[in-house]
């Protein structure tokens, strides 16, 4: 069985500093959901740390998909959220669904996410962030592809809002960790306005972010034992500005490979 | 459900069944699988067949399409296998007695399904007889010589009274639909009425059927499954050209996927998508790729690359390369994969090779394409 946080990405997981956004990319095939739950295990299970707390947003998986996950790591986050460390926001199950009866609740620590505007679902993340502040403590908000509001959301939703929204999410919180997909078709051709909002939207957040970690597919083909590369990359303005981080973030690339039962094994080329 | 006995909830279902065995037959039902289902033996979680042994196969360990997913199917040029594919899909479920759901497509697809093969492979209706049994013959075969048997035996029919996983089914004939059809077929709501008056481009043409499919799902049983068939997607045969905006079709995908989600047990979706009309280069089908659970595409040589007839004692050529995108539980990597389209065997999907060189005969080489010069491609070339 593979480590839970594999020792090389330890420095990168463990919690970054305060108004930090951290972007981690993923392509068909090289998804980040491993690297999220490694953050989210790293942000709730640290020993002794009882001020972490975690506002997660996905918008493209259920929660039973990470619960699982996260149970595999040894983590319960039923009953994180049952102590007021954890609360998921459900951006897949009703965001776009015709409802029928409009009272989705979802259990203790979730909440469904119904209307694809951005002034609403803002004003939902921001409500449930300040509720799990209320008595203090860090809250480190991890969104999960929110590149899907701005290629299905229509023509309300461009880059620009989707930034902004982000930014009034990063005045709220200690630390954020997003998802997007850097798919080739996606950033490349920039013809459609899917695609030149992607990219538009992709490339501003990473000019934001204080590190990427980009996971891509092996550029030669496939292999058994390799599932896929993750590339760290520094951001610039912490180049400029702060030394500690400098000092903690290496930029490196790194090979990853995920099992069939969720373990994840990382390693330098030719290890 | 096979799932739950293998979550944290192992000491309670345990505790309940003890407590509850006297009393009524409650433990039995609960351990039931529904017709067509099996628990997939890597994870536990239950999956359906596609009615497509080989395709099966391809889901690696779960052998099988995982209940509460979609596989995307897409395919290059004016030929139809991924509808072939789909048929069988459906075949499938009617004899399974699942409920079909078709979008787009009127009753007419429906008649066209594969008729049950009636001939049974006579080798290998000892070997294969259940998971069990499988298991067993599985234990004997070396390792390297696994993997190819899998591939390789086709069309292989699990002969059990009490449960049959995956069909097999023969192209020439019709399947003869149960009279209260389990098929249900849903136009796009644009489709309704046949006036002329231009559609309104608001108005999302997936939207009847996520009504149908939430209503359907929601007041089923959960002992009935539901096989959700899209064929076909965005082609302009079928959809109006506003349903290729992002907002309908990414939206419709997406709320597809929470369906799934929501009915991880009982509903599987298949997708056919005409890639010559919508390039993967583009950002709109890389959505539609990232929404989906699994991806697959069927690239068929040109037909004048294909031979007319097999060659007696050798198996029958390739008829086009499959490309693997993203795949659940799939096989990692390795070989490329071709696909022959046979009357019997249904869609064989086995590892690609050339067959021997003859000298003289370099048409017969259906690999020729693949080597510039067209000249004989032999297996130097292939693996440099």
């Amino acid at each position: 069985m593979a480590s839970k946080v594999p020792p090389l990405l330890e420095p990168y997981l463990a919690l970054p500093p305060e108004a930090s956004l951290i972007l981690l990319t993923s392509v068909l095939g090289a998804s980040t959901n491993w690297l999220v739950l490694r953050f989210l295990h790293s942000a709730l299970a640290s020993p002794g740390d009882e001020d972490t707390k975690v506002v997660f947003v996905s918008f493209m998986r259920d929660l039973a998909f990470w619960k699982e996950g996260a149970k595999r790591l040894g983590l319960d986050l039923e009953k994180l959220a049952a102590k007021k460390r954890f609360k998921f926001m459900d951006g897949l199950s009703g965001l776009f669904v015709p409802e029928m009866q409009k009272a989705v609740v979802g259990k203790a620590g979730e909440k469904v996410l119904s209307i694809p505007a951005l002034e609403h679902l803002s004003g939902e993340i921001l409500e449930a962030v300040r509720n799990l502040k209320g008595d203090g403590g860090r809250i480190l908000l991890v969104v999960d592809q929110l590149d899907l509001l701005l290629a299905a959301g229509g023509e309300n939703i461009g880059a620009v809002g989707l930034g902004d929204m982000l930014m009034g999410f990063r005045e709220e919180v200690y630390s954020t960790v997003t998802t997007l997909s850097a798919d080739f078709p996606l950033v490349s051709a920039q013809q459609t306005p899917l695609e030149k909002d992607h990219a538009a939207f992709l490339l501003s957040v990473a000019h934001q972010a204080d590190f990427t970690m980009g996971l891509r597919l092996l550029d030669t083909g496939t292999a058994r034992d390799v599932s896929g590369v993750v590339r760290i990359t520094v951001g610039d303005q912490f180049i400029e500005d702060n030394r500690d981080i400098q000092r903690r973030i290496e930029e490196r690339e790194l090979l990853y490979f995920v099992g069939g039962d969720g373990g994840v094994r990382v390693f330098e080329r030719g290890q | 459900m096979s799932f739950r006995k293998r979550g944290v909830v192992l000491p309670q279902s345990g505790s309940t069944s003890s407590s509850s065995t006297g009393s009524t037959s409650l433990p039995t039902t609960t351990k039931e699988q529904p017709k067509g289902t099996r628990p997939s033996p890597l994870t536990g979680t239950p999956t359906t067949s596609t009615g497509t042994s080989s395709l099966d196969c391809l889901f690696g360990g779960h052998s099988g399409l995982v209940l509460g997913s979609s596989l995307l199917i897409e395919e290059q040029g004016t030929t139809d296998f991924g509808g072939a594919v789909l048929r069988y899909y459906a075949a499938e479920g009617v004899v399974q007695g699942h409920t079909v759901h078709v979008f787009g497509a009127g009753e007419a697809w429906g008649r066209e399904l594969p008729g049950l093969s009636e001939e049974k492979p006579k080798k290998e209706v000892a070997k294969v007889d259940g998971i069990g049994r499988e298991r067993e013959e599985r234990m004997k075969i070396a390792w390297r010589y696994e993997k190819l048997g899998e591939f390789g035996t086709s069309g292989r029919e699990k002969t059990t009274t009490t449960s049959t996983f995956c069909h097999s089914f023969d192209l020439s004939k019709r399947l003869i639909l149960p009279s209260p059809s389990n098929i249900h077929f849903t136009p796009l709501s644009t489709q309704l009425d046949l006036s002329f008056k231009p559609t309104d481009p608001s108005v999302s043409p997936f939207a009847n059927f996520l009504t149908h499919l939430k209503t359907q799902l929601s007041s089923s049983p959960p002992t009935t499954i539901h096989r959700i068939i899209i064929p076909s997607l965005l082609s302009p045969a079928l959809y109006p050209s506003h349903a290729s905006y992002p907002e309908h079709i990414l939206q419709f995908l997406h709320s597809l996927r929470a369906l799934l989600r929501a009915y991880p047990t009982t509903a599987s979706a298949l997708i056919t998508f005409p890639l010559s009309l919508f390039p993967r280069s583009t950002g709109l089908t890389r959505w539609i790729e990232l929404l989906s659970d699994s991806v697959i595409e069927l690239a068929p040589f040109p037909s004048s690359s294909l031979q007319v007839k097999a060659v007696p004692g050798q198996e029958e050529p390739a008829q086009g390369m499959l490309k693997i995108h993203c795949l659940m539980g799939g096989v990692g990597g390795g070989d490329d994969l071709s696909f022959v389209l046979g009357r019997r065997k249904g869609l064989v999907i086995r590892p690609y090779s050339l067959p021997p060189v003859d000298g003289d005969q370099e048409g017969q080489n259906p690999g020729g394409l693949e080597v510039e010069g067209g000249g004989k491609a032999t297996k130097v070339d292939i693996e440099f």
